[in-house]
């Protein structure tokens, strides 16, 4: 029987789609394999977002999580003060990462702050505002400040379990899924690739640089900045230390491994890198606290030597090789489109 | 006014210290392209080379680098051979994700011998202060800044006066033509990285003399010796120095007068404005 490559893209969508929906209903008793899933998530959504910005347009950014911050605060300061719904301070919090970027984007990008100048620029804004926030007693200060708990309240986002955090994170994901699909096949899309590839020659082409980069810097910043608000909520309080460098590089780098500017590879890198970190973390903590990192950072380095174009590129070969076999056309495989 | 000018000369002996780091990351840079996100981490890990001599064997901070020197040189060089000289070919992300998985790896390595608590030694040689006209100056940051200043001259001569400096400053300036006039690329660029993550040795002797050190301290240097190295940019060594002098002096002055936690702030404000104002900086040749 033959299958058509449509139908048969639907239905591998949604088997993965159906498993991400089951995975918290079969751990539901334990609280700490959830907080886990719905970790990978976070790092699914953020180094998806992060696609936009570092794999398409090849800007590398390393401050998701002040963005990530800046939504957090917003949203949790508004929860604290005022009682505003994180629902409304999911939109506000992604409006002020926003803001941010057209602030620190603007001037950046006009003043032709590139590659590795624009990476450490970026990098020294979340020590920037980790600082600031820390010194403005006012919104942070160096004590954690908590939200209001309730064990469960739609209203507040506050849950006593974490499996609602876990579906909010797979909607916002599924979100930033289909925004990154939708940007890769736009004419903005094409843009941000051709300055990916040659900044100077897109420009000499007609791309207009600095509008594409704001662009592409503004939606990955909204998209952040509205995940801070559920990360908020999902840790119960809001605290200068959530503006991690170290963290936002990794966002970076599981983007890079992920496969640059491939719609799903940062997700795959997330789900396979992050879990694998957190399972060694698991099972080698205690007395050899810090073993897990050290595999951790060799794995990065040797996928990053030796598969540069990220480890997408596997699944790639084995999609191709199993929509070949499924559809009986022997075209997919040599053809030179990126996958699904 | 006396904490002013206090703070000052506090902060541009230290300078001096950044200066020599930057060399470091300067020579990284400068030569090969290479971006290296893991140059604070050598810093760190030279402090802990430190930390351990000194412990095991008594030796004083400041005679360390005397054996760390060499050691960080291998290290380097091994670096270099095992992950750098893969990634020359290759886009700048690639480096940038192969040198932070050696950030990753050098913090991991470190917190897993030495544990995560700071660590100091005991005392050095070079304690006390000296008072000229009224303000104190501490004979370990005096003498860290002179043997720094010493070292960046030493480096200077070295890369003028030399063969293998001549070389490693032909890489720098035109790969293809020094390759014409027979300069092997890879052991030019295995020196430039051996010799740049030594630096670090010396700096992280003289730190020792009067800090702690954690594994997390790198990611200070690391950010603080790019910063450095924005506002002198490429190519100048005396820059170096004042650029290094410039930062100390300024996260010291905002330490003294605003508030102790805005060190960082300061310095970071300096080099995203450098970087928009001045992009090749204030001394840079490119």
């Amino acid at each position: 029987m033959k299958i058509k490559a449509t139908t048969f893209n639907r239905v591998l969508l949604g088997v993965v789609l159906a498993i991400a929906l089951v995975i918290p209903l079969l751990i539901r008793t334990n609280q700490y394999n959830l907080v886990l899933v719905t970790t990978v998530l976070l790092y699914g959504v953020l180094a998806t977002a992060w696609n936009i910005i570092g794999g398409m347009a090849g800007q590398l950014d390393l401050a998701a999580f002040a963005y990530l911050g800046l939504g957090a605060f917003t949203s949790g300061t508004l929860l604290i003060r005022w009682n505003v719904s994180p629902w409304i301070g999911m939109i506000l919090g992604g409006l002020v990462a926003t803001g941010f970027a057209v602030l620190v984007g603007f001037p950046l990008f006009r003043f032709k702050v590139r590659e590795v100048w624009y990476a450490l620029t970026s990098s020294a804004l979340v020590e920037v505002l980790k600082v600031a926030f820390v010194m403005w007693e006012d919104v942070g200060g160096p004590v954690e400040r908590y939200l209001p708990y309730y064990s469960f309240s739609l209203y507040h986002m506050r849950f006593g379990t974490y499996i609602p955090y876990y579906y909010i994170m797979l909607a916002i994901l599924v979100i930033a899924l289909l925004v990154n699909y939708r940007i890769g096949r736009s004419k903005l899309g094409f843009y941000l690739r051709a300055l990916g590839e040659d900044e100077d020659a897109a420009e000499i082409l007609g791309v207009d640089a600095r509008a594409c980069k704001l662009k592409a810097l503004m939606i990955y910043a909204f998209i952040v900045g509205a995940t801070g608000a559920v990360y908020a909520c999902m840790y119960g309080f809001i605290h200068p230390s959530f503006f991690s460098g170290a963290r936002s590089t990794e966002v970076a780098i599981l983007g890079i491994v992920g496969g640059m500017g491939i719609t799903y590879g940062p997700l795959l890198a997330a789900v396979i890198l992050v879990s694998a970190r957190e399972f060694l973390r698991a099972s080698l903590g205690g007395q050899m606290e810090s073993l897990y990192l050290v595999i951790y950072s060799v794995v990065l380095i040797l996928i990053a030597l030796f598969r540069p174009q990220g480890i997408a590129v596997f699944f790639q070969d084995a999609y191709r090789k199993l929509l070949s076999r499924v559809t009986g056309d022997e075209h997919v495989l040599k053809a030179n489109t990126p996958g699904i | 006014m006396d904490t002013v000018v206090q703070s000052l000369l506090n902060g541009a002996l230290m300078g001096c210290v950044y200066a020599l780091i930057t060399l470091g990351l300067s020579l990284i840079f400068g030569v090969m392209n290479v971006v290296n996100f893991a140059h604070g981490d050598f810093v760190m890990l030279s402090m802990y080379f430190a930390f351990f001599i000194g412990s095991m064997w008594g030796v004083d901070a400041v005679f360390t680098p005397a054996i760390t020197f060499p050691l960080l040189f291998i290290v380097g060089v091994v670096a270099y051979y095992a992950i750098i000289d893969g990634t020359l070919r290759q886009k700048y992300v690639t480096q940038i994700a192969v040198t932070v998985g050696l950030m990753t790896f050098l913090r991991a390595i470190t917190q897993l011998m030495w544990k995560a608590q700071p660590r100091a030694l005991p005392y050095s040689l070079i304690q006390g202060s000296i008072h000229i006209a009224g303000y104190n100056i501490m004979l370990s940051r005096l003498i860290s800044a002179v043997v720094s200043i010493l070292a960046i001259g030493g480096v200077s001569l070295f890369l003028s006066k030399t063969w293998p400096g001549r070389a490693i400053r032909a890489a720098s300036d035109d790969l293809d033509a020094a390759s014409l006039v027979g300069v092997n690329y890879r052991w030019t660029y295995a020196l430039a990285f051996g010799l740049g993550s030594a630096l670090t040795a010396i700096a992280g002797g003289l730190l020792m003399t009067f800090q702690q050190v954690d594994p997390t301290m790198g990611v200070r240097f690391g950010l603080l010796s790019w910063c450095v190295l924005a506002l002198a940019g490429l190519g100048s060594i005396p820059g170096l120095l004042i650029s290094g002098i410039i930062v100390g002096a300024a996260e010291s002055l905002s330490m003294a007068l605003w508030d102790p936690r805005a060190r960082s702030l300061i310095v970071y404000l300096i080099f995203i404005l450098v970087l928009w104002v001045r992009p090749r900086g204030l001394f840079g040749r490119k």
